[in-house]
């Protein structure tokens, strides 16, 4: 389980950092190995390229007609046939129900996510009870504990309830997650210092009223990285909801899954269904693209 | 005033303080002022969801393990002790699977890992485009496993399969890379590793951005080249996160079951007609939802969590047998 | 406003040996600006914080007015506190951060206004009441931190070092503000610092303390004239005070080869532990005597200041190394023509000399 503990030290456990503003990493200069020649250059327009081939290649293929991809030299920019194969792949899976079940699912889960998280992460962080230790480390350990450990006696609860095919049953058991309290507790010891939930008490606020005043704002920017990274994985989940879901009400990536495997696979048809699952996230990244590497780069160092 | 404090709380028992508000050394039974209760309450919601949906399943499933039972029939199992894993150990299927597990673990791990780190370092330059070339290269990252499984098995595709086409193209025999143990193993790696390798190097990029600028300074006034640097300032220092990495990517490797489900593009749980290609994971969704083995399936997870464990503690050694070294 | 004291209050951290604060016994008047200093781990800050009730009181008590505090929570102690870093709300503007408390207490949005733009009027904060802290210079920090708590009318003030983030300039400059306006609101004040120059210019009695232990509580005139002990007798006064330590002989104390003349009566006191006196001057009351005479020294460099120089010495038997090379400092008039390296007498005015037994550290006189 030490493993599994933060790269970085805690910084501020021992000493409140010096004020609330010099949290923010300085400027680092020095560490830059320097300026890139053309060879980096290269290199990593090479690997931009391998990155975003495959989802160009989604455009392309989804684009043409089943028999245009075959040809020899294939196709290496879009064509006309994308809203056909866009309306043949929502015939064959009901990709439009699955884009608006995966907004509510993923939706849900960030909020309940980010809710449950930030309170659970500012109990670790910065107040004291017994058995927090223990608890922290049942936290921690489970976050090495693989879903397949779960799923039989989850898919027996859902049956029992007679949730199978239905929202709640996959929304629920992931509604709270080890790393985001583990996340938040190691942003806010380092980014909220004791001295401002001591001015908070001598201010007279209740512990609750420390809280939603001064814990949640400073926190701010920690729940935004973990809402984000929360729905990226939410949506992007697999294994769960291919078990509890079927294609009759899917998510889009149960649809995805269930796009393949007709009798006879229009490859076109399926690399624009893919495309019309994925643009939901490719937007959402094209836009929050900055704020994620930020977030996870953040991540990375605090916890 | 005496200023050795022994002496101090000597006096202090023995002539009681003038106003008496009580004896110095009594035990208090005080409200606490630093302790408190309130972190059970802002710590319930999330273990309430936790308890109920990870901890009491993680134990049911042991429960399952050790029970001869089926999808259909789940709670009318009967007990059979350790007879599934005996069963589990005996089982071709187990050991096939879990030998996949491993190669295509290696497969997709090390390079992934060595090209991350490389990656980061090129990242760490002072870059015109940062942003751009961070966020394109997170983009896999963002793709779904669905999503990036089947553009690949198109990409690697038999007969029509861009792969193959550039492979004729430049001369050479195209590759039937679903059906072969090597290609099919090495083509899911290649999958894992799209997926995963930004993320990975925007994970050291970002140690590598917290060693403070001195250490290089130190080390070009010491006369060390920048290979040197990187040997002797980059990678000590990035050790803790590079083990972090690792273990993380061996428990995600461990748990494989999208790609391998979907690379042959029908959903088949067999991980290929000979099973060359399937992993712990997928063997044990086989078992419990195509063969309805509920009591086998729950072994399997259990032998994988054991898998998880071993690795992890494995590393834990290392990284402490390390951290000893540098003492 | 209010007196405030401290009755026997102990505070011993868990899985300590040694008490943080032991046994402190402080009475504060109504209206009296008093200052904690020591060096750092003396407890003046865990005293600071167990009168704000942010810390335990493991044992004693502590009374504010007539009401014992020791169990309540700060919120019911009528007290407001200014932190070293100042702990304002990053997310609320000036406004928000003065007036927080007095929301939290039910005030009126209009009486809190009123107050808030009161102090603020004191402070010189008027202009800045809609800007967040991060948009603030430090000093300007600094001042919203003294807002907060003035802003409350409370009982006392606490403060927890709250120059010790400024540029030294600016410090000496809030030094006297500060002072100024607890004079002016005439509320309780305990200050904390490690800096002595700012307990003794600030304080209308200091306390000095350490490792948890309370040294020695006068005004700042007595701790300077009258050290209790050799620890505050090093302590108070910069550059400090010239401490020799030998042993008694006829008519004074004997250093090295050297010797200083001691009144007959303190020497007999100060000798009574084990013979070994310690000896205390400060470096404006040194006179160059002739050669033979008082204690022989080795110069080792001379500082010119304009208005005044100092000569740091170290005994002439003592070894020559960096250790010892300001043993003793002499302050002397400006220009003096000594160079490094030359050999000086020391001496001492009778009056101007602080005894203490060497053994048990304590003024003897």
């Amino acid at each position: 389980m030490a493993t599994l503990a933060p790269p970085v030290t805690d910084t501020g456990r021992d000493t409140p950092p010096a004020a609330p503003t010099t949290r923010r990493r300085g400027h680092r200069g020095g560490s830059k190995a320097g300026k890139p020649g053309p060879v980096t250059y290269t290199l990593l327009t090479l690997v931009a390229l391998v990155s975003i081939f495959p989802l160009y290649w989604t455009l392309v293929a989804g684009s043409h007609t089943n028999a245009e991809i075959a040809a020899t030299p294939p196709p290496f920019l879009p064509n006309a046939s994308l809203f056909d194969n866009f309306q043949a792949a929502l015939e064959q899976a009901p990709i439009g129900k699955a884009i608006l079940n995966s907004v509510l699912v993923a939706g849900s889960i960030t909020v309940g996510t980010v809710l449950f998280c930030t309170l659970a992460g500012f109990a670790f962080a910065k107040l004291q009870f017994r058995g927090k230790g223990v608890l922290l480390g049942l936290v921690i350990g489970t976050m090495m504990v693989p879903t397949q450990l779960a799923v039989i006696p989850l898919f027996m609860m859902i049956a029992e309830l007679q949730w199978v095919n239905q929202l709640q049953a996959v929304i629920l058991p992931t509604l709270v997650s080890a790393f985001g309290v583990f996340f938040m507790r190691q942003y806010l010891i380092s980014a909220l210092p004791n001295e401002l939930l001591e001015a908070g008490r001598v201010d007279g606020a209740s512990t609750f009223r420390i809280f939603w005043s001064i814990v949640v704002p400073v926190a701010r920017p920690a729940m935004a990285v973990l809402a984000m990274l929360t729905f990226l994985t939410a949506w992007n989940e697999f294994f769960w909801p291919l078990i509890a879901l079927t294609t009759a009400n899917p998510t889009v990536q149960v649809a995805l899954a269930g796009l393949g495997s007709g009798y006879v696979p229009q490859r076109s048809v399926i690399m624009a269904g893919t495309l019309l699952g994925t643009l939901p996230v490719l937007i959402v990244f094209t836009i929050l693209g900055k704020q994620i590497v930020g977030g996870i780069m953040q991540g990375a160092v605090k916890g | 005033m005496t200023i050795a404090s022994g002496t101090v709380r000597e006096a202090a028992i023995a002539a009681p303080p003038p106003r008496s508000a009580a004896p110095p050394a009594r035990p208090r039974k005080r409200r606490q002022l630093t302790r408190n209760r309130w972190g059970y309450a802002y710590v319930a919601p999330f273990f309430l969801v936790f308890a109920a949906f990870s901890l009491y399943p993680f134990m049911y499933t042991a429960w399952v393990s050790l029970h001869e039972t089926s999808l259909s029939n789940i709670n009318g199992g009967t007990w059979v002790g350790l007879e599934n894993y005996r069963d589990l150990l005996q089982s071709e299927f187990f050991w096939n699977a879990t030998r996949n597990t491993f190669t295509i673990g290696i497969l997709a791990t090390v390079p992934q890992l060595c090209m991350a780190l490389g990656l980061a370092h090129l990242l760490n330059y002072k870059l015109r485009g940062r942003t751009f070339f961070r966020t394109v290269m997170l983009m896999p990252y963002a793709t779904s496993i669905a999503a990036a499984t089947l553009v690949f098995s198109q990409l690697f595709g038999r007969d029509y399969g861009l792969i193959n086409t550039m492979l004729e193209a430049v001369g050479l025999q195209a590759i039937d890379w679903e059906a072969g143990t090597v290609s099919s193993q090495v083509a899911i790696a290649v999958i894992v590793t799209w997926r995963w390798t930004g993320y990975n190097a925007l994970i050291y990029l970002a140690a590598m951005q917290s060693i403070p600028g001195e250490l290089y300074e130190a080390a070009e006034i010491d006369g060390a080249s920048k290979w040197k640097q990187f040997l002797h300032v980059t990678i000590p220092s990035l050790r803790p996160t590079i083990l972090f990495t690792i273990v993380v990517s061996t428990i995600g490797a461990v748990q494989l079951f999208g790609e391998p489900l979907l690379f042959a593009g029908n959903g088949t749980t067999s991980g290929g007609s000979s099973g060359q290609y399937q992993t712990l994971g997928l063997l044990m969704y086989q078992q419990g939802w195509s063969n309805f083995h509920i009591g086998q399936a729950a072994t399997t997870a259990w032998a994988m969590f054991m898998i998880i464990l071993v690795i992890v503690g494995v590393n834990a050694v290392i990284g402490r047998l390390r951290a000893r070294a540098d003492r | 406003m209010a007196t405030v004291s401290f009755q026997q209050a102990s505070r011993i951290y868990p899985k300590s040996e040694r008490p943080a604060v032991d046994s402190l016994d402080l009475e504060i008047a109504d209206g009296e600006f008093l200052v904690l200093v020591g060096p750092s781990g003396c407890g003046k800050s865990t005293s600071l914080r167990m009168l704000a009730g942010l810390e335990e009181v493991d044992t004693g008590s502590i009374v504010i007015g007539d009401r014992d505090v020791t169990d309540s929570p700060p919120k019911e102690r009528d007290i407001a506190m200014v932190f070293q870093n100042y702990a304002l709300y990053p997310h609320m503007t000036v406004e928000e951060n003065m007036g927080f408390a007095l929301k939290l207490a039910g005030l009126s949005k209009d009486e809190r206004a009123t107050r808030v733009r009161e102090a603020a009027k004191i402070l010189d904060l008027e202009p800045y009441l809609s800007r967040r802290p991060k948009a603030l210079s430090g000093g300007q920090r600094q001042r919203v931190a003294m807002g907060r708590a003035i802003v409350r009318n409370p009982q006392v003030f606490l403060m927890d070092e709250p120059l010790s983030n400024l540029d030294a300039k600016l410090r000496v400059q809030t030094r006297t503000q500060i002072a100024a306006l607890q004079r002016r609101l005439g509320t309780t004040t305990v200050y904390v610092t490690h800096d002595q120059v700012e307990a003794m210019t600030m304080g209308d009695r200091v306390a000095v303390l350490k490792d948890g232990v309370l040294q020695q509580c006068d005004t700042p005139g007595v701790l300077y004239d009258r050290p209790a002990n050799v620890f505050v007798a090093g302590f108070i006064g910069s550059p400090a005070m010239n401490l020799v330590t030998g042993d008694a002989v006829d008519g004074g104390v004997q250093v090295g080869s050297g010797m200083l003349p001691v009144p007959r009566d303190h020497l007999t006191r100060a000798a009574a532990s084990n013979g070994k006196v310690t000896v205390g001057f400060r470096p404006e009351t040194v006179r160059l005597v002739g050669p033979g005479e008082g204690l022989p020294v080795r110069v080792n460099v001379v500082e010119q200041l304009g208005s005044d120089a100092f000569l740091y010495t170290s005994l002439a038997d003592a070894p020559d190394d960096v250790l010892h090379s300001a043993d003793l400092v002499v302050r002397t008039e400006p220009r003096t023509p000594v160079a490094a390296g030359q050999q000086l007498w020391l001496g001492a005015d009778r009056g101007a000399l602080h005894v203490f037994d060497a053994q048990t550290q304590q003024r003897v006189d």
